[in-house]
């Protein structure tokens, strides 16, 4: 069996009467490459930001990596986790090349005494999204799409054993989304690593992704690869006013491996 | 001018007042790529200004300046990093408030002072040319002791200007990191009133880095621009301070000035003609 990379139970968020997040509970193992979908304002942002250590839950339990994550392991523990945020819109035009964006993931970045082959570290990540031509480009010069692929590169760098993905393809094109999304699922079989991502799109990503949970301030659903999600659990997450419509082989842009999706 | 130049490199005057002015300018130079880093601009104006009543507290108490008001400078500045967080006031009014608060305090402080008589005009606009050995000690001090930080968190401050929330969540202690940051700036407004006043320090804590931020590629670059900025605007201040008896501080930040002025033109004119080439 494989190791417990994430660990919660009965977590939950915000005031008793309104809660954003209410009595959620995951395993997730290492190598597998989770998606969390769900409507605006579910509460999937939360979760991956309690996860990522940034917000104290109220109550309930995280393990990571066996371990308790506390004010006190934090520090050790966070060391093992990439995160890549959507909350790029206020950060400063700093004058620095891609591969000094990428260092900042380093582990040992802000102790620079105790460094160890940073470079070759920085060119691998970021050849892994494709942008070790650009090392030297300013990357105030990016498009947003590179920009994404670099930040990517960034959280890859420490090779975590956990990545946190907040919606990670909002600036991306759909030949670059599905190239993020192959090669997250490249990196949790070859690696180990697990990913936990945060996605509208759910037609997306369910051909790459080994689970998929629904949440709505609860988890309605944890639904494993090939299983369809019941009609039920949509309209639980996004109400009554949705049409559930059946895509198959014949429909024009589809996957077929999708199978049913909501529309809204 | 070359006997100009003779003439300022054998005065004893400003013999004596070079190194400090050239540590000072180091100094504030390392700080002022962080400070504009995290726009920390106006805090730098609060904390200066408020370090008034630091001063007057000193003058009034009949204790040495420079250490109390370095105490003062550094309480401001970290009351102004705790502020907005506990008390859900913003950074800007939260500044401005003890911004106003001390400079008051400090007029009154300093008016009815008896005992001492006290140069206003030198607190207010500096004057590293009346620098005094005890001085010189609490700047070498501070000095080293800013730089010696710097050294060691500059790669922190780095990570959280540009990603605050990746900072935190790869395990950086942001608040505390940024408490330093704050206490530091503190310590460089102190560094910097002996040359500058209380008035001008500002100008010396936000315009090297913004003469740098415009040639800048890397951010190894910056700092190194930032630094020989400042050291030429200082130097060139103090020629200009030696030949035409202007006071030092406002020399040195006017020398910055023109620097500036000189750095963005030129960009302005370079953006302008890529635009020309672009559409041509």
């Amino acid at each position: 069996m494989a190791q417990s990379i994430v660990n919660i139970s009965h977590l939950s968020f915000g005031p008793a009467n309104k809660p954003v997040l209410d009595n959620i509970s995951l395993n997730v193992e290492a190598g597998h490459f989770m998606g969390i979908v769900g409507p605006n304002g579910a509460g999937k942002s939360t979760l991956i930001n309690i996860i990522a250590g940034l917000i104290q839950p109220d109550g309930g339990h995280i393990d990571l990596m066996g371990e308790c994550l506390t004010r006190f392991s934090r520090h050790r523990l966070l060391k093992q986790i990439g995160f890549l945020h959507q909350l790029h819109d206020h950060q400063p035009r700093l004058p620095m090349r891609v591969r000094d964006v990428v260092a900042m993931g380093l582990a040992n970045y802000a102790t620079p005494w105790k460094r160890t082959n940073e470079q070759q570290s920085i060119m691998d990540a970021l050849a892994l999204v494709d942008m070790a031509e650009l090392a030297n480009r300013d990357f105030r010069q990016l498009s947003g799409g590179q920009r994404q692929r670099v930040r990517l590169a960034r959280a890859l760098v420490k090779k975590p054993k956990l990545l946190l993905l907040d919606e990670p393809s909002a600036a991306l094109d759909s030949v670059s989304q599905d190239r993020l999304f192959r090669l997250l699922r490249k990196l949790c079989d070859e690696t180990g690593m697990c990913a936990i991502m945060v996605e509208h799109d759910i037609a997306a990503i369910s051909s790459h992704v080994d689970s998929v949970a629904c949440l709505n301030r609860q988890i309605h659903h944890h639904a494993m690869k090939g299983e369809n999600i019941p009609d039920d659990v949509w309209r639980a997450m996004y109400g009554d006013h949705i049409q559930i419509v059946a895509h198959d082989a014949g429909c024009i842009g589809c996957h077929p491996e999708t199978g049913a999706h909501h529309h809204g | 001018m070359v006997e100009l130049l003779t003439d300022f490199i054998a005065s004893p005057v400003m013999q004596a007042s070079l190194l400090p002015a050239l540590l000072i300018a180091v100094v504030t130079a390392s700080m002022s790529v962080m400070v504009m880093a995290h726009r920390l601009s106006f805090l730098t104006v609060g904390v200066s200004h408020a370090s008034l009543a630091g001063l007057g507290l000193a003058v009034s108490l009949s204790l040495p300046l420079l250490p109390v008001a370095t105490v003062f400078a550094v309480v401001i500045a970290l009351l102004l990093a705790l502020m907005p967080e506990r008390q859900g006031i913003s950074e800007d009014a939260g500044t401005g408030i003890l911004f106003a608060g001390s400079m008051a305090l400090g007029i009154v402080l300093i008016s009815t002072a008896t005992t001492t008589r006290v140069d206003l005009f030198g607190l207010l606009f500096g004057n590293i040319l009346t620098v005094s050995a005890e001085e010189k000690i609490w700047l070498y001090f501070l000095g080293g002791l800013i730089l010696v930080a710097m050294l060691l968190a500059s790669r922190a401050w780095w990570s959280i200007a540009f990603d605050a929330v990746t900072a935190e969540a790869s395990g950086l202690p942001v608040g505390l990191l940024r408490m330093l940051l704050y206490g530091l700036v503190g310590l460089t407004v102190i560094l910097c009133v002996k040359l500058a006043g209380i008035v001008l320090t500002a100008g010396l804590l936000v315009l090297p880095a913004a003469c740098a931020w415009l040639w800048g590629r890397s951010l190894a670059g910056l700092w190194l621009l930032s630094v020989l900025f400042s050291i030429t605007g200082t130097l060139a201040g103090l020629i200009w301070s030696y030949a035409y008896e202007w006071p030092s501080g406002a020399s040195v930040v006017l020398a910055l000035c023109v620097i500036f002025t000189a750095s963005w033109l030129f960009n302005w004119g370079r953006t302008w003609g890529n635009q020309n080439d672009n559409k041509g």
